[in-house]
């Protein structure tokens, strides 16, 4: 399994000479925490930024994600995977790697939003809350990262790869829990937003910021993970290009 | 047992046969399997990397089958596709490094290190790949394969895209290897560098192997002189005793005949009285490109064929 530390190495490699990469990477969700947290005049609760905080991390973890996938479709629109699936290192591996990189890339981008929210005045500087938001987070990383690279394996081309990524980008955002209360939303939506695994990370933290431990949306999510994985590994074992 | 066996390989795309019963053993040597583009050499050698899962049949990579152990079988090759892949935003050394360490190889520094000084790529190691040729791209590529020592190595269209000098490096590297022993199973359809650098030569046509032997035995299986004609019009008549046509290869037609000099005379006398108007004759040896006109029939279709293909890559770029 360290072949899957040296397909993340690469990654990691050369994300870091893109200089365009980084800055949009780590600027952006920053600059949207201030739009959101300060500018917008919504009142549903006392501390909007509190409330709103742990939305954006996992917001800024499906976009991470989403974008993440894009990652294996140009590795196989430019001929790198049928290299690496003719090696003989194992090529769930492959997948791994890429796992791997997306979510710790996700992870970098929502520690520099942990910490502009902090700064702003959002009540986050608790060890044990900081510990259980990175697990969910990684988590729900691992969920979606893997969803998203087995779809860029399977799908033809970058066209239906975006296309893919459009289509479920928006409905997740806007039927999460995300932007307001389950109180404040009509009853469809409540409906459509408890089935939305955005939502389970997102109530997850919010629990941990109340300081109950959120056992069953945890276990939710990591059931979710694990049922992905597999699916994931058994797709990646077989594929032919 | 040979390093590559196969048996009744075939595979089938929905209703195209792209490869059908291909029954080939190949040892220590340079094997070339030549054809027009859409042949099925592809096919084939992602069948052998086990890429693709034969429809039929099977292949045996150093005794491990590709359908049953393909494990084992990734173990014993490096395969470099015909498209080029190598991480521009990379030095040349990562580039190598990374493919050491996925193998698995004990030191992969120092042989990356040794790689990169066989393929001439030395002093140019920590430069970015975005300021490499294409040749020094492929160069690299052939590094990348090299680092775990692979037993057979298979290479797809390896000198596609290249300009004469790094067309001729390439080959120079690959007959190298193959005098360490190594057996190089290599896609082209380049007649003249086959002819030189390969040891056997199979003919793939539409997925059907025609032929398979020396360069020189196939040559000397027309045994006939080759008469060439530049011509214009279109001749309807009938061709002098003792001449058949091959086909034309670009505005050339190509005959064959036991006397090449009285064929020529012949020919264009018979042009000459259908009104043609004949430009020049010329009389040689065959080559390895009129073994394969006899065998497969005219090539003007591979320009349309490559046209196409570099209009999907444009399209993909984009
Ligand atoms: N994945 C595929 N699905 C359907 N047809 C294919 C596929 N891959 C190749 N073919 C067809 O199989 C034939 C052989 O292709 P290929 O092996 O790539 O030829 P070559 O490498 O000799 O140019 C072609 O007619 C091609 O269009
Ligand atoms: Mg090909």
């Amino acid at each position: 399994m360290r072949e899957t530390l040296y397909y993340m190495e690469r990654d990691f490699r050369r994300w870091s000479r893109g200089k365009i990469n980084v800055i949009s990477a780590l600027i952006l969700p920053a600059a949207w925490l201030i739009f959101v947290g300060l500018a917008l005049p919504i009142r549903f609760t006392d501390n909007y930024l509190d409330f709103i905080t742990p939305g954006i991390l996992v917001l800024t973890m499906l976009g991470a994600s989403l974008q993440g996938g894009a990652l294996l479709m140009f590795d196989k629109i430019l001929g790198f995977l049928q290299k690496f699936l003719a090696m003989p290192a194992p090529r769930e591996t492959i997948l791994f790697g890429k796992i791997l990189f997306i979510t710790c890339r996700g992870l970098i981008q929502t520690t520099i939003i942990l910490v502009m929210a902090i700064l702003l005045g959002a009540h986050f500087l608790d060890p044990l809350l900081l510990l259980q938001t990175y697990l969910v987070l990684f988590i729900f990383g691992v969920l979606l990262s893997s969803v998203m690279t087995t779809v860029a394996l399977s799908l033809e081309d970058h066209d239906s790869y975006a296309a893919f990524n459009s289509m479920i980008a928006m409905p997740l955002f806007f039927t999460s829990s995300a932007l307001m209360p389950y109180d404040q939303m009509p009853g469809w939506l409540e409906v459509l937003a408890r089935l939305n695994p955005v939502s389970y990370a997102i109530d997850a933290i919010r629990s941990m910021q109340e300081g109950i431990f959120p056992a069953t949306t945890i276990a939710g999510l990591l059931i979710g993970a694990v049922i992905v994985l597999s699916v994931s590994v058994y797709v990646f074992r077989r594929a032919t290009v | 047992m040979a390093a590559i066996e196969i048996s009744g390989l075939t595979k089938q795309f929905g209703t195209l046969i792209a490869v059908r019963e291909m029954n080939l053993s190949i040892d220590r040597e340079i094997f070339g399997l030549l054809g027009p583009n859409g042949s099925g050499k592809t096919t084939t050698v992602k069948m052998l990397t086990t890429l693709l899962t034969p429809t039929e049949g099977d292949a045996h990579i150093c005794g491990y089958s590709v359908t049953k152990d393909p494990q084992k079988v990734r173990e014993q090759i490096s395969y470099v596709p015909q498209d080029m892949a190598v991480d521009p935003k990379l030095t040349g050394r990562e580039n190598v490094i990374f493919y050491g360490k996925l193998y698995g190889i004990p030191k992969p520094r120092e042989t990356a290190d040794e790689a990169l000084l066989m393929l001439e790529l030395a002093d140019r190691a920590d430069d970015l790949v975005k300021t490499y040729s294409g040749g020094m791209r492929r160069r690299l590529e052939l590094a990348q394969a090299l680092v775990h020592d692979p037993e057979v190595l298979f290479l797809d269209e390896p000198t596609i895209g290249l300009d004469v000098g790094g067309r001729r490096r390439i080959w120079d590297h690959i007959i190298e290897l193959k005098k360490k022993g190594m057996t190089v199973f290599v896609t082209t359809h380049y007649m003249d560098e086959a002819d030189h650098a390969c040891d056997r030569i199979g003919i793939i046509d539409k997925g059907r192997v025609v032929a398979m032997n020396t360069p020189t035995a196939l040559k000397t299986e027309i045994c006939q002189d080759i008469v060439a004609i530049r011509a214009d019009g279109t001749f309807k008549g009938i061709f002098p005793e003792g001449v058949s046509y091959l086909g034309r290869s670009g505005d050339e037609l190509r005959f064959k005949a036991v006397n090449g000099e009285e064929a020529g005379v012949a020919l264009s006398r018979a042009f000459t009285d259908d009104g043609m108007n004949v430009r020049s004759v010329s009389i040689r040896q065959p080559t390895l490109d009129d073994v394969f006109l006899a065998l497969v029939g005219e090539q003007d279709e591979t320009m349309a064929f490559d046209f196409q293909r570099f209009r999907t890559m444009l399209r993909r770029r984009r």
